[in-house]
């Protein structure tokens, strides 16, 4: 696999301002959270599966699999626990929240209003919730837009396509 | 001969009828636009139209589906020449001489060559699959539980070398998808695994949502991120059809492209990925001035687009003949088939061959509308990449819920989705990368079964995998090529280490 993978701008490469980490006995920050991230699943799954029976090579149980794998996830975090000492690695870097929250609040807010309203609210309220997930976000112009598509979903999905997405229910009223 | 005939007339008669035809050049189309668009790639674009699908015929389905798949690796490549950003990850390479060419007033030459080079790797790849699809479907049926599993562990390694950056992130990665295939009942005993007494997890985690959360929406949250810079310079495309100089010297790019990403493309873990590294990579070894490389050299374009598409195509070997989805679109493939009750693997070909030589003739024929279709209208997708991000992703949003929640009817799979969504961009800032772990995931459940069987079947003795050739012969595979990735990677790392000094 003697590959030379050529230097270009990747759309996820590592944002600017990360630095290698220099002071303090933690070397590569990222890996050391990385690290403890899998120990953490590792041991809530272990300790989930507990329950689960392990059985015999022969006739394996519902719980020898997971419990070998969750065994190695917890390896493999505490690899890069210890490596996060040794060698040297990226900080932490910019966490900037405004994006995950928005746009998670919309896809939850469609997930709640699907059913009980419809696409005619759901649809809306993701285009325009997540809009402000934008730093450049532009009010007016993001609600036309939210209608809009709404309004060429409810004739695309439903209309055309004949999926059985609800689109309106108002108490005892269902389209 | 004859018989690779007989089946490709068989399969010409099935995705020549009016249907089918329709539903390739829809597929083409919309792998066009959202190869062009980036942001937006198949995964998340097969997910959402999955539902579609359960209306339409499987042939059909398989189609629209595989139109899209290929469809994105054309389209991929307008946007790195014509605005230097990769519409699709595999067009990364394009960016590199594509773009330069782009600059020098040569964008059209390049566009073209891109399309030629594509269509041929297309035709050739087809081949490749028609010829191939029988003998190794005759190999999978000498397959038992136990080469199966072996064969997983020789992609999932292959997966963890593909992967960029840390190796042992890779494997993390990998074994946490494993481990995420476990949630829902136990297919032996029945019993529940990691459901929390959730309903929703009792079938499982569905892989449209986990593909959706962990790669399309946690997508959208890193590009939210990188600041803007989107300007499409007007650039004249000037003449699409490269010139007599132009297609001499990409002849042998092409030709060595088509061969290096076909045969990639057939590796279990997603080789494809490789194909256009390795194509460029080749092609600035034999280049007389390597030098004109990174500066709009023609081959630099040809080499990596065909080999780009070679594999793309030849990926789909994996899945048809042995049932082991490659990469994370094949995996969705597997949903849209056992929807329809087709179970891939060898099997297919033998109980329903119109389908399997109807999908495989209509890779061709889309490779041809798609070199029809992609050049007259390359000046309409340019206008597209001017709908500015803040208002593509809203959108990208509600087509994506619509999507994940018409998959089951489900608004607590929609709910599933945005905390899957969250977790995959906290790993994408840790740098994990989240395809090893869909790779895992696709398949662990595989794994655990023939994993079970073959242990029942040697009376509980694991050596059982070492015993049998064809399973040692895989096993040997995988390790080899962990070690030759760990190696490199160990001299890469005392070398940076010897620079802080």
């Amino acid at each position: 696999m003697d590959v030379e993978t050529p230097a270009v701008p990747s759309p996820a490469a590592p944002e600017q301002g990360a630095r290698l980490a220099r002071r303090g006995p933690v070397r590569s920050p990222r890996d050391l959270v990385a690290g403890a991230i899998l120990v953490a699943l590792a041991a809530f799954a272990l300790a989930t599966g507990a329950p689960l029976e392990g059985g015999t090579l022969r006739a394996m149980g519902p719980g020898m699999l997971p419990r070998a794998v969750a065994a190695a996830v917890g390896v493999a975090g505490l690899l890069l626990v210890g490596f996060s000492f040794a060698r040297f690695g990226l900080r932490l870097g910019r966490w900037p929240i405004r994006g995950p929250i928005f746009v998670t609040l919309a896809v939850v807010a469609f997930a709640l209003t699907i059913r009980s309203v419809g696409l005619v609210l759901a649809g809306p309220l993701v285009v325009v919730v997540s809009g402000a997930a934008s730093s450049d976000v532009r009010w007016k112009e993001l609600v036309a837009f939210a209608v809009v598509m709404t309004a060429f979903c409810v004739v695309l999905f439903r209309s055309i396509l004949g999926l059985p997405i609800p689109i309106l229910s108002v108490g005892g009223f269902t389209w | 001969m004859t018989e690779l005939l007989q089946h490709l007339s068989l399969g010409f008669s099935v995705a020549f009828t009016l249907q089918n035809l329709g539903l390739a050049l829809v597929g083409c189309l919309i792998g066009t636009l959202i190869g062009v668009l980036p942001g937006i790639g198949p995964i998340a674009t097969i997910t959402m139209l999955l539902p579609i699908t359960f209306g339409i015929e499987p042939t059909g389905a398989i189609i629209l589906l595989a139109g899209i798949y290929y469809g994105a690796q054309y389209g991929g490549s307008t946007t790195a020449i014509l605005v230097n950003i990769p519409g699709e990850v595999t067009a990364v390479v394009t960016t590199l001489d594509g773009h330069q060419m782009a600059k020098q007033g040569r964008a059209g030459a390049a566009l073209g060559v891109a399309a030629i080079g594509s269509f041929f790797a297309g035709c050739v790849a087809t081949l490749v699959i028609a010829a191939l699809a029988v003998p190794l479907t005759r190999l999978a049926l000498l397959f038992g539980s136990a080469e199966y599993f072996s064969l997983m562990v020789a992609g999932l390694a292959f997966a963890v070398v593909l992967a960029r950056g840390s190796i042992l992130k890779a494997i993390a990665m990998i074994l946490v998808g494993v481990l995420l295939s476990t949630i829902g009942q136990d297919l032996e005993t029945g019993v529940e695994r990691f459901t929390f007494g959730y309903a929703p997890l009792a079938d499982g985690l569905d892989f449209a949502v986990l593909a959706m959360g962990v790669f399309g929406f946690a997508e959208v949250l890193r590009n939210l991120e990188a600041i803007e810079h989107r300007e499409v310079v007007p650039i004249p495309i000037g003449r699409v059809w490269p010139s007599a100089s132009d297609l001499r010297q990409s002849a042998g790019p092409i030709l060595r492209g088509t061969l290096a990403g076909a045969i990639l493309g057939i590796l279990p873990g997603n080789g494809a990925v490789l194909g256009p590294f390795a194509s460029y990579t080749i092609e600035k070894r034999l280049a007389k001035d390597p030098g004109r490389f990174g500066r709009g050299a023609i081959e630099g374009v040809a080499g990596p687009e065909s080999a780009n598409n070679a594999g793309a195509q030849t990926s789909f070997i994996p899945l048809l003949s042995l049932g082991i989805p490659p990469n994370a679109v094949m995996a969705l493939m597997v949903g849209a088939m056992t929807i329809h009750g087709i179970v891939p693997g060898p099997l297919v070909m033998t109980r329903s061959p119109s389908l399997f030589w109807g999908v495989i003739a209509s890779m061709w024929i889309g490779n041809l509308m798609l070199l029809v279709i992609n050049l007259p209208l390359v000046g309409l997708w340019v206008k597209l990449l001017r709908v500015p991000y803040r208002l593509m992703f809203p959108a990208i949003l509600l087509f994506s819920s619509i999507g994940i929640y018409s998959v089951n009817n489900s608004a607590a799979d929609v709910l599933l989705t945005a905390v899957l969504a969250l977790a995959g961009w906290a790993l994408s800032k840790l740098d994990f990368e989240t395809a090893p772990l869909l790779l895992g995931f696709v398949l662990g459940r595989l794994m655990e079964e023939n994993l079970r069987r073959a242990l029942s079947l040697a009376r509980g003795d694991p050596m059982t995998f070492l015993r049998r050739p064809i399973s040692l012969g895989l096993l040997a595979v995988a390790a080899l090529v962990l070690v030759v990735a760990v190696l490199p990677s160990i001299s890469q790392r005392r070398e940076q280490v010897f620079a802080e000094d």
